[in-house]
């Protein structure tokens, strides 16, 4: 396949199309709105295409030994189930659906852990996932990228 | 004029048919989130002219906010009984959608401006932040028993918080997105549950941009489309996350408070930064909801529209705000 320009690249220049040549063109406000927010959505969306595969793979691997770590110590029938299913999930692939699919049921098992975590009272287990969840959200932040609201 | 006006004209030869109104001009009003809104001006045959508001629902399947429009223009004829906060006069309402193309209430368009353009204008804004206060403090005690009977009235201030709690699980469980941190946040607020006040009327969408002043007369609270009965404190949570300039919360929050716990007799251990920031979680629930269920409706064959992938950027933005809520509560 074609490697450069990178996916991200190639939404970008769509970005840089969208402000400067076609934006100016629009006396519409409601369409000046609507290609403003298509813009944002488009930057946002480029910053996901460059690094979203390797950001879940090593959120996904950070929760799964979360969940290892809460079992050893809280094991509990839910948790249980739940680390098997996302074992029983495409661990290799990386083709984006899979990818998805496994960190979603990552995640449940997280809830699941935090839940035996919380259960039992253990200070230590639900500080550390304070701080995936730190983690988690630093990332959003960096898709969000210049988020501003519009249009209130 | 768009398509609106000739149908607009047409409900006004139904509901006014000796009146002859003619349509002379009508424009959208941009900027909602989540109701379609228009300006229309009429002119009756014995040369009368009058301005309306139109505020109806989006195409079904479009947008990202829902709200029921029969509860709202019940609730906007209740009002002007139950409580002396002064809301826009409702004229007509079209309950079917038959006239105006989708649900639509018609009222009267006010000669005034928002408590928001004139915020942003003024060299002192301490006098129009306390008429802020005073009239969602004004809201908040609404008789409950004057409102509509279709609104839920919760038992007592435990249940409703425990039900908004029990939403945040179903929500959770519903959009594995989220569930992570709304795992974490709702245990969380079940752990630290503040003081509890009178459940009261909550707008739901408390900000200056929602009160309307003029020349003279009181000021007029408008978008009432998620007002409901819970903890008034919801309003003030709601107000602080708003991003239009200037927010008069941040501006002085104690002075704030202070203003608010005069008007409504709450006390310190009930009204203060902690328990407004804890009530931002709680007051977000349904909107946040809404906010998840629109980004899961992208990619299917009815999609719903630009707003609910931009939109996407505030789910995140409301992870990090709960987080950094119980991390600054804990």
């Amino acid at each position: 396949m074609i490697t450069r320009p990178t996916t991200d690249a190639l939404i970008v220049d769509c970005c840089r199309e969208l402000t400067d040549a076609i934006l100016p063109g629009l006396t519409d406000e409601t369409l000046r709105l609507r290609l403003v927010m298509t813009e944002t959505v488009l930057r946002n969306a480029a910053v996901r295409a460059a690094h979203e595969i390797a950001w879940m793979r090593e959120e996904t691997a950070a929760l799964v030994a979360y969940a290892a770590a809460v079992a050893a110590r809280h094991p509990s029938e839910p948790l249980r189930a739940a680390m098997t299913t996302v074992e029983a999930s495409a661990a290799a692939s990386l083709h984006l659906a899979d990818v998805v699919d496994r960190y979603e049921k990552a995640g449940q098992a997280f809830e699941k852990a935090l839940t035996a975590a919380q259960g039992a009272g253990s200070a230590d287990l639900i500080a550390q996932a304070r701080e995936l969840l730190r983690d988690r959200v630093e990332i959003e932040k960096r898709v969000m990228a210049t988020y501003t609201i519009v249009g209130r | 004029m768009d398509a609106l006006g000739p149908r607009f004209e047409r409900f006004l030869a139904a509901v006014e048919p000796a009146r002859e109104g003619r349509v002379v001009a009508c424009e959208a009003i941009t900027g909602g989130y989540s109701r379609i809104s228009a300006r229309a001006r009429v002119r009756w045959r014995d040369g009368v002219e009058e301005t309306f508001i139109l505020r109806g629902d989006p195409p079904p399947g479009s947008g990202v906010f829902t709200s029921d429009r029969d509860a709202e223009a019940e609730l906007l004829g209740a009002l002007p009984a139950a409580t002396s906060v002064s809301t826009p006069r409702v004229r007509w309402y079209d309950g079917s959608g038959e006239h105006l193309g989708s649900k639509a209430i018609v009222m009267d368009c006010a000669p005034a401006v928002s408590l928001q353009d004139e915020m942003a204008r003024a060299q002192d804004i301490g006098p129009l932040t306390d008429l802020f206060i005073d009239t969602f403090a004004a809201v908040h005690a609404t008789p409950l028993d004057r409102l509509p009977a279709r609104m839920p009235h919760p038992p007592d201030w435990l249940s409703y918080l425990d039900g908004v709690l029990a939403g945040y699980d179903r929500i959770a469980g519903e959009h594995p997105g989220s569930a992570p941190v709304l795992g974490y946040v709702t245990w969380w607020a079940r752990t630290h549950k503040p003081p509890p006040v009178p459940l009261g009327l909550v707008h739901g969408d408390c900000n200056p941009t929602n009160v309307l002043v003029g020349p003279s007369g009181p000021p007029l609270v408008i978008d009432w489309e998620f007002a409901r009965i819970g903890d008034p404190r919801e309003d003030l949570g709601y107000y602080t996350q708003s991003p239009v300039q200037p927010n008069v919360y941040w501006a002085d929050p104690e002075r704030f408070l202070d203003r608010y716990r005069a008007a409504t007799g709450l006390t310190q251990e009930q009204v203060n930064p902690q328990t407004v920031d804890y009530f931002l979680i709680i007051g977000m629930a349904a909107l946040l909801e809404q906010l998840l269920t629109a980004a899961a409706a992208i990619g299917a064959a009815e999609r719903p529209g630009i707003l609910a992938p931009y939109l996407i950027n505030a789910i995140s933005h409301q992870h990090d705000m709960f987080l950094a809520i119980c991390d600054r509560l804990s």
